[in-house]
């Protein structure tokens, strides 16, 4: 286990230096000066004086290679620097908004998590009834609808018509469920099709017949036989797409003006504040390395064969 | 046996985990609703804070702070915390505000003389000594304020009296003051880090919530009419589609640049009402001076000509905004002016100048036909449109034009390869054209995305800052606008109307084309 752990650490140390190299280039080769967009964030001209200023002030009146370098160290000392913006530690800045996101992701995939047992098993069991035909119509709709179309429509009608649930913002924990239920429904419904497949799929493997011929029950073979080795493609879907909902989740966080580190990021390339632009990169690269070490762990613990490879 | 056993706990310890985590997502909540909400618990600490009214505002920007010389000043001007010596009234002249009465001594000599018994929201007494260092701090805090105001030295001559002298005669400088970066604050109060800053406005900063709101509540202690609110909120909601649905929804009172498309949809609510007022904005094409085709002032003259400003108001404006002749809108007196009527018909004025149409009607010079490149960028969608509306309407007439999208406009504008551009800036942001045409039509200055260079008209701006008096000064703009029209290194094309949708009900909430006074004492709300 230790080993695999100090691979995982080698396996962070390269991909956040892989990742913070391809970060600096990209920003550099991207169009837009930070001090012009800056000082016309109100759209009044700049003069000459304040731009050569503030362009001194943020250190972009260095040569290339002494701003990489800086970068890089920074990268591994962790100073991350500066929001341009803010003025603020742009560690501290992730760190202050890396709770919204935890929350909305943890929320999102209960839903996810909930969506696709719950769904998943019920198609199982009654693989022709009329459960399994409207769990295909979610997971249709669910793979067909982008979530800021559903978002819209969560809002128009649980907010707009219905008036029950708040449309936006992050104060209690009603402003949790319209988010939580666009971020995880789709991949709920498109998962539990997964789920519903495997379970199907096992149904007739040699191992089941031989528990039915020991008398087991039904409940006992469903839970204890095909569910075990079904839910191990689910687990691995399940880390990617908390993955996805941790690191990538923009798109959600802006149509609900969720505080979270999506919506911190998009800001932050409309303000071409560079430093958060990286800072959120790295970030993120931690976030999914992470993550799938979680996943790795827990299908070791699931198939404990996974731990012999 | 035992197997099966070793089973059924995995899963029972799965299955506890599984419901601890969605307990804890829960409780993860609710202590946010405390840790992120103040303002949520207030709404039921006593019956008289319920009784006292409160307005929402979705508002489209995201401050990030409350420091008033920081690059947040308009955002907490919005709020109604912050107010400057000077204020400018609906017809954009400036009034007394903290400033009582002011005199021009010489060119570069001003005495202000300000209002007794103002006090911070500290606590503290306003004087003199105490505006010397507020203004001396925006000006060590903001380039916009150093600009605006080109202060050589500030001396106080009395406890509610000062002297501004500055560095070359700023005949601009009582309606500079007006700009929010120069808002009055006790500096003092910025050295706590525990508390917000201590301003002198009919509202005090209650709570400022990153990325999600901005609270303030009534000052009691305010030294003009008092607030007729008890708090208001201003929500951060930067996506447009967000703040009209959380404005249908009646969690907000007010939204703030509602997208002219979406104005329709409100209208047809019985509960809202759609409020408009003309801004100091401008939409423009600005004309690349060192391109082949445009260096020639004809061909930008017959290029204007072609602009179809009637269509582009109703069409892709929806009616809310106002055909533009000049950078300045016409609720500026400076504003009024005519646009210059093309001497003959453009097909006589491109022959005129050596052009011909070959069989496909395309207008040639030297077997080169008349083909231009028109950046737009997507920031401002409905340039975008215009852009088309542009090139299509070119076309017809026998121009080739190609539209290229670009990500940055001021940074694509640095570079050569491009010919005429869509271009929108506030023009007038304190009622005042210097600023505007310094930057934008002076040779040195890096603004000046037209790389225009008039020597007349740098004479001209001159004399502006010399003007005496507001006769003087609306004047000599006129004659610089005279030379811009003539010259036309950009084509203005429309000024837009900023668009807002309120609740009705919603009291003393007044768009005006100076964008810095939304929440005031006078901001009301029904019960």
């Amino acid at each position: 286990m230790i080993r695999f752990i100090l691979e995982r650490m080698a396996q962070l140390v390269i991909i956040v230096f892989v990742v913070s190299t391809l970060t600096f280039v990209l920003m550099r080769l991207a169009p837009g000066d930070p001090a012009t967009i800056l000082l016309t964030a109100h759209n009044v001209p700049a003069s000459e004086e304040a731009l050569t200023a503030l362009r001194k002030e943020l250190g972009l009146s260095e040569s290339l290679h002494i701003q990489y370098v800086n970068w890089l160290r920074d990268v591994f000392t962790g100073h991350w620097g500066t929001s341009y913006v803010s003025k603020e530690s742009v560690l501290t800045e992730l760190w202050n908004r890396l709770p919204a996101t935890v929350e909305l992701a943890s929320a999102g995939f209960a839903v996810m998590t909930l969506l696709t047992l719950g769904m998943g098993l019920a198609a199982s069991v009654k693989s022709s009834g009329w459960l399994d035909r409207l769990g295909r119509l979610f997971a249709l709709l669910g793979s067909s609808i982008p979530s800021f179309w559903l978002g819209f429509l969560l809002i128009y009608l649980f907010s707009v018509r219905l008036g029950w649930l708040p449309s936006m913002g992050r104060e209690d924990w009603t402003h949790l469920v319209l988010p939580a239920l666009t971020l995880g429904a789709g991949l709920g419904a498109v998962q539990a099709r997964v789920l519903r497949a495997q379970m199907l799929e096992l149904g007739d493997r040699n191992f089941v017949k031989a528990a039915k011929a020991r008398g087991f029950s039904r409940t006992h073979i469903l839970f204890f036989e095909i569910f075990k080795h079904a839910i191990l493609p689910i687990i691995t879907l399940l880390g990617t797409n908390l993955s996805f909902m941790l690191a990538g989740n923009v798109i959600v966080e802006t149509i609900f003006s969720w505080p979270g580190l999506g919506k911190y990021f998009i800001d932050a390339i409309t303000q071409r504040d560079y430093p958060v632009i990286q800072g959120y990169v790295i970030f993120a690269a931690f976030l999914i390395v992470g993550v799938q070490c979680l996943v790795d762990v827990v299908q070791a613990a699931v198939d404990p064969r996974l731990r012999l490879r | 046996m035992i197997s099966n056993r070793k089973k059924r706990s995995w899963f029972i310890c799965t299955g506890v985990m599984l419901l601890l985590a969605v307990m804890a997502l829960s409780g993860c909540s609710t202590t946010n609703k405390t840790a992120d909400s103040p303002s949520k618990g207030e709404n039921t600490s006593t019956q008289q804070a319920t009784a006292d009214k409160k307005l929402v505002m979705a508002y489209t920007w995201k401050p990030s702070g409350v420091d008033p010389h920081g690059d947040n000043s308009w955002d907490v001007m919005r709020s109604g915390a912050g107010e400057t010596l000077v204020r400018l009234n609906e017809k954009l002249e400036p009034v007394a505000w903290l400033a009582k009465e002011w005199k021009q001594d010489s060119p570069t000599v001003w005495t202000f003389s300000l209002q007794d018994k103002v006090t911070f929201h500290d606590g503290k007494s306003m004087d003199a000594e105490s505006v010397k260092a507020s203004l001396l701090r925006s000006i060590e805090k903001s380039h916009l304020a150093k600009d605006l105001l080109d202060v050589k030295s500030i001396d106080v001559t009395g406890r509610l009296s000062l002297k501004i002298t500055t560095n070359q005669p700023n005949s601009a400088l009582v309606s500079n003051l007006a700009d929010p970066s120069t808002i009055v604050l006790d500096v003092a109060s910025m050295k706590d880090e525990q508390s917000y800053p201590a301003m002198t406005g009919a509202f005090k900063i209650k709570a400022f919530n990153k990325d999600q709101s901005l609270v303030v509540e009534r000052y009691d202690e305010y030294w003009g009419e008092k607030a007729r609110l008890a708090e208001a909120t201003m929500k951060f909601i930067t996506d447009g589609n967000s703040r009209l649905l959380a404005l249908q929804s009646g969690e907000v009172d007010v939204a703030t640049d509602i997208p002219v498309d979406n104005a329709e949809v409100l209208k047809k609510n019985d509960k809202l009402q759609v409020l408009s007022a003309p801004s100091l904005r401008t939409h423009m094409i600005v004309y690349n001076m060192e391109s082949p085709v445009f260096k020639d002032a004809a061909n930008r003259k017959v290029v204007d000509s072609l602009i179809p400003r009637a269509s582009i108001v109703s069409a892709i404006m929806r009616g809310y905004g106002t055909e533009a002749s000049s950078p300045f809108p016409s609720i500026l007196f400076f504003g009024k002016v005519e646009r210059k009527a093309l001497d003959g018909t453009a097909e006589q004025l491109l022959t005129k100048d050596g052009w011909q149409k070959d069989a496909q009607g395309t207008w040639t010079k030297q077997g080169k036909p008349f083909e231009v490149t028109l950046l737009t960028f997507p920031q401002r969608p409905e340039l975008s449109v215009m852009a088309e509306v542009i090139q299509s309407q070119l076309l017809k007439e026998g121009i080739q034009v190609k539209i290229r999208k670009v990500e940055n406009i001021d940074e694509a504008l640095t570079k050569n390869d491009w010919d005429f551009a869509m271009y929108s800036m506030l023009t007038a942001h304190t009622g005042e054209p210097q600023y505007f045409m310094d930057m934008f039509y002076s040779s040195k200055s890096e603004a000046n995305v037209s790389r225009y260079g008039s020597k007349p008209l740098e004479n001209l701006l001159g004399s502006l800052k010399l003007a005496k008096d507001t006769a003087q000064r609306n004047a000599v703009t006129l004659q610089a606008l005279d030379i811009i029209n003539t010259d036309l290194p950009q084509s203005f094309i429309v000024h837009p109307d900023n668009v807002f949708g309120v609740k009705k009900g919603v009291e003393g909430f007044t768009p005006h084309p100076i964008e810095y006074y939304y929440i005031t004492a006078q901001s009301d709300i029904a019960e």
